[in-house]
């Protein structure tokens, strides 16, 4: 690696598959330089169930990626999902201190520290405090309010907290590999953030990541993460209704989802059959495609439903002119957006990586580890990519680790 | 609400998990990794410290305080010892002069001592002690030469002879020739001064010196009837006085050349033997052109 450039890692312990990216950042642009992947053990819903097959799987990945890269990483950015993830809003108002009623630094940091302060249950620990935007007498400042003048200054936190023993298995597959876990970014909020312009965040835009075991969501507004939720439901629970309702086992229901499987039905002619392998041997069987059709799209309906009724009256299509952006694996599923768009009330399209990704990182099974790198570099982490911490000594061992 | 009068409850954060894990809990590579990472941690606190080290050392140097160096690796024994020399003193003499233990390695060596030893006895003037690695030591020394020779009691003891260099240093002398030796002028009309456990160097013995080898050089059977020198009257009224074979005296006068008096003294002499009845006692050529001679007084009178 050149002096001047700095490694990142992104990794994303997934229910179907774990995806660990290295990306080398020279200070005007990243360049994807390794990727790793392998099909996810011992995952179950986002979550580690078994912490050996989990780890050996996540640190094959991580191999596969650093010998692409023919570099070491130091540390990782870690996705993380998870049904035990929860959000809540807690806000704060001060009057400001200064007799010219000039908004100066005290103030800001008193009023974050009052809208973060928030007890939780035991057990749990926040994750992420997504802020946002300050309002100054009621009027809404998208910058830092600091040196305005007004007389209350007020804002706000999207806290989102999960289970500690859960959050501690996933930095733990990690450490295992004895690489350092620089941030935990909400899954949700790596992919929207891949897949969603600037603009559409100014503006009100939708962002939902349907993977096999979770489905991420974040509603953006006023250029920021404004609500997040995570559901613990995914493409796997559409193959489980498959196998469920034509008794077929969960391989067979998959291969079925994929070949036929829509988020609306569009097959009128009951009588229609297809064919579980189409090669008339021994267990191959027929089966009527609407059947197929009725359930994925049921199943795909409720997902979005539930998905609209969590976010409760935070969202309305009037204030979510961008519409609804998909991504993850099962958003390949045909018909999806227009699901969406008919459950929320807005348009929908699949999101795109931007084009300059090569075509083997296109998919949208993906998006959740390039919004790592690119949510790393945005400066959205609590600390910024590109200035790796660490003293003389680190650096000196740096060195070493270089030769 | 102020915030210095409340007290804020702090939700705990994910970073607050802590990150470290056993290496059982490891993987065969995260175990690896570690490894090679401590590796390289030990690589450079090792690096660190010998910079360190390097740099104390490179301090201590320009601080000048040798003493402080360590002896460094201690290397084979000493196996030869070298003399280079253009003079007299021999090998034995040398081991002698060392007396360097037989385990003794080079850089075990304090070549100030051994400077010092070498010097000690005045034969030498000057010495260089070179290390050979990895295991020869030579001494190379400039020796002085003796031009007289005089005698001096040390510690209520019999007088010894001793020797006296041009520069005026009084040494012993070891190795010499005893012929050159014996052909030596006894020096006389000098008063020496102890200085440790010698004595300290002559004053004017460099004049002398000038003269001797003049004499040597340019009139060698004149010089080899010279007995006895004498510095008695060469601070005081600039005069050098030589007693011959015979019982002549000749006196030199030191601010004049002596190439001259020389000639003179050989003309003089060569007169007198024209006259073999009348000896020639004292012959002065410390007036210039003028010499005063004196003769043996043989039927009861002298004559000038």
């Amino acid at each position: 690696m050149n002096s001047g450039h700095t490694l990142i890692g992104a990794v994303e312990i997934g229910t179907s598959k774990i995806v660990a990216l290295v990306g080398e950042y020279n200070g005007r642009e990243l360049a994807i330089i390794g990727r790793g992947e392998c099909p996810s053990q011992g995952v179950l819903k986002g979550t580690v169930v078994d912490f050996k097959a989990a780890s050996d799987c996540t640190h094959s990945a991580l191999e596969q990626a650093e010998r692409e890269a023919g570099e070491r990483m130091e540390y990782v950015y870690l996705a993380q999902t998870g049904g035990h993830l929860e959000g809540f809003y807690n806000e704060a108002t001060v009057n400001v201190k200064a007799a010219d009623n000039m908004i100066d630094r005290d103030d800001i940091r008193t009023v974050c520290e009052l809208a973060r302060a928030k007890e939780l249950p035991a057990g749990r620990m926040v994750v992420r405090h997504l802020r946002r935007p300050f309002r100054v007498d009621g009027r809404l400042v998208p910058a830092s309010p600091q040196n305005l003048v007004g007389q209350r200054i007020e804002v706000g936190y999207w806290t989102v907290h999960g289970l500690e023993q859960r959050l501690a298995d996933h930095l733990h597959v990690i450490r295992g590999f004895n690489l350092q876990v620089r941030e935990l970014v909400l899954s949700g909020l790596a992919s929207g953030h891949m897949v969603t312009t600037a603009e559409e965040r100014q503006h009100g835009v939708l962002a939902i990541d349907i993977g096999a075991g979770t489905t991420d969501f974040v509603l953006y507004r006023d250029g920021g993460p404004y609500v997040t939720g995570v559901l613990a439901a995914g493409g796997a629970h559409l193959t489980n209704d498959l196998s469920l309702g034509l008794r077929l086992t969960e391989d067979q229901a998959e291969k079925l989802k994929l070949r036929h499987g829509r988020a609306l039905a569009q097959t009128r002619d009951k009588s229609e059959k297809v064919w579980l392998d189409g090669n008339y041997a021994i267990g191959d069987r027929p089966f009527p495609r609407v059947a197929i059709e009725q359930i994925t799209a049921a199943r795909t309906w409720e997902l979005f439903d539930v998905v609209r009724r969590k976010l409760g009256p935070d969202y309305s299509p009037e204030t979510c002119p961008g519409g609804v952006v998909l991504t993850g694996g099962t958003a390949k599923l045909p018909g999806i957006a227009e699901c969406a768009s008919r459950v929320f009330g807005v348009p929908a399209h699949l999101g795109e990586a931007p084009s300059w990704i090569s075509e083997n990182l296109r998919d949208p099974g993906y998006h959740t580890a390039l919004g790592l790198l690119y949510y790393a570099l945005s400066g959205q982490g609590e600390s910024a990519a590109g200035k790796p911490r660490g003293g003389f000594l680190r650096g000196v061992t740096r060195l070493f680790a270089q030769t | 609400m102020s915030k210095d009068t409340v007290s804020l409850p702090v939700a705990r954060s994910w970073r607050d998990i802590p990150q470290r894990v056993k290496p059982r809990a490891m993987s065969s590579e995260g175990r690896r990794r570690l490894a090679a990472k401590l590796a390289r941690s030990g690589a450079a606190v090792a690096a660190m410290a010998a910079v360190c080290w390097g740099a104390w050392q490179v301090f201590a140097a320009v601080r000048g305080d040798g003493r402080d160096l360590p002896a460094g690796a201690q290397g084979e024994p000493i196996r030869e010892v070298r003399l280079e020399t253009d003079g007299v003193l021999d090998q034995p003499w040398l081991v002698r002069t060392l007396g360097l233990p037989r385990v003794a390695t080079l850089m075990g060596l304090d070549l100030g001592q051994l400077h010092d030893r070498v010097l000690a006895g005045g034969q030498v003037s000057s010495v260089a002690i070179i290390r050979h690695f990895p295991s020869t030591l030579t001494v190379r020394i400039s020796e002085r030469t003796p031009v007289a020779r005089l005698l001096a009691q040390v510690g209520g003891g019999e007088p010894k002879p001793f020797l006296v260099a041009r520069d005026g240093v009084v040494y012993q002398g070891q190795g010499y020739d005893q012929a050159m030796v014996g052909s030596l002028p006894w020096l006389d009309g000098v008063a020496l001064a102890r200085r440790g456990a010698g004595f300290a160097p002559i004053e004017g013995m460099e004049t002398a010196a000038d003269l001797l080898a003049r004499a040597k050089l340019d009139a060698e059977p004149l010089y080899r009837t010279w007995r006895v020198i004498s510095l008695a009257r060469l601070q005081s009224d600039g005069e050098i006085e030589v007693r011959a074979v015979g019982g002549l005296k000749i006196v030199f006068g030191a601010q004049e050349d002596f190439d001259r008096q020389l000639g003179r003294l050989d003309l003089v002499l060569d007169a007198a033997r024209a006259r073999p009845d009348q000896p020639v006692r004292e012959v002065n050529l410390s007036l210039g052109p003028q010499v005063p001679v004196s003769f043996e007084r043989v039927a009861g009178s002298s004559y000038q």
